[in-house]
């Protein structure tokens, strides 16, 4: 299926694995980061308007993570490069969150500290597979 | 049933979780360290174990870089046992280094974890396996089925 008279596959296969790795990861990031505010909630002084904000933000990041995985997803599969261009900009403001809270929350935990950084690694790879299709998917010439 | 589409982020899960955790022992190791010297103890010997434990855990993560340079580049996704025998590897150690950082155990348990966990033999048979099984796929049309 690879190559049918005269049309190349274009779809880049190490990023549509990282967006599958990077669905699970979130899901699994997300439960971690919930029950750790829990504790951070119970143990640590917070002001109830810091708190309220980080858990917020966090219902916000699960909406955009949420988003961005789809239309990279199927912006890769259909070779599209708006879905793709959609996805990169939503992965800046993914990227934007997650260093809100790898560094400039209230409380850092050394385990929010380490999943923040292996969810960033992720974003740095996504964002230069993306680039890369966005680039490979404007410049065919199926039309 | 594609058990392959259940068991490749199964086994990506347990490894990140392992890694992670192994990076917080990295980062938060004065209490461990402290656990194995006696009550009076003097900074040489603090400095003997630090490095002794230093060294293990670079160690593991070196193992790591092999281990996710062989789950990326997908050569034993189709080896059902390889992923079980991963899975169950990285789980049980994840949870065996757990204890080791929240009830501080002696620094000598890291070495024991690290030889049940992380045998050469599961990395030889790893590499071993994959190759063979590589070779095959390169002639056959994949299914999402495991093979064994």
């Amino acid at each position: 299926m690879a190559v049918s008279g005269k049309h190349t596959i274009m779809s880049s296969t190490p990023l549509q694995v990282l967006l599958y790795l990077n669905g699970w990861y979130f899901a699994a990031y997300f439960l971690a980061e919930s029950l750790m505010f829990v504790f951070k909630g119970l143990m640590l002084p917070y002001p109830t308007a810091n708190l309220t904000l980080d858990v917020v933000l966090l219902l916000l990041f699960l909406g955009l993570e949420s988003l961005r995985i789809f239309y990279g997803w199927k912006g890769n599969l259909t070779e599209r490069s708006l879905a793709m261009f959609v996805s990169v900009l939503i992965l800046v403001l993914c990227a934007v969150l997650s260093v809100y809270y790898l560094l400039l929350q209230t409380f850092v935990l050394r385990l929010e500290f380490i999943l923040n950084a292996v969810l960033l690694c992720f974003y740095s790879l996504e964002m230069l597979l993306g680039i890369m299709s966005i680039s490979a998917f404007s410049r065919s010439k199926v039309y | 049933m594609s058990a392959v589409g259940n068991l490749v982020p199964a086994r990506f899960l347990t490894l990140t979780a392992h890694l992670v955790i192994v990076i917080t022992i990295f980062w938060s190791r004065e209490n461990n360290v402290e656990a194995c010297l006696p009550l009076d103890f003097t900074q040489e010997q603090y400095d003997n174990e630090d490095t002794k434990l230093v060294v293990a855990l670079s160690v593991t993560l070196g193992l790591f870089a092999i281990e996710l340079a062989g789950f990326f580049s997908g050569v034993s996704m189709f080896n059902c046992s390889q992923g079980l025998l991963s899975t169950a590897a990285h789980a049980s150690a994840s949870v065996a280094l757990l204890f080791f950082l929240f009830e501080q155990w002696d620094c000598e348990f890291y070495w024991w974890i690290l030889a049940f966990c992380r045998s050469v033999a599961g990395h030889i048979g790893l590499f071993l396996r994959s190759a063979v099984f590589s070779l095959h796929l390169l002639r056959s049309y994949s299914s999402s089925q495991c093979l064994d």
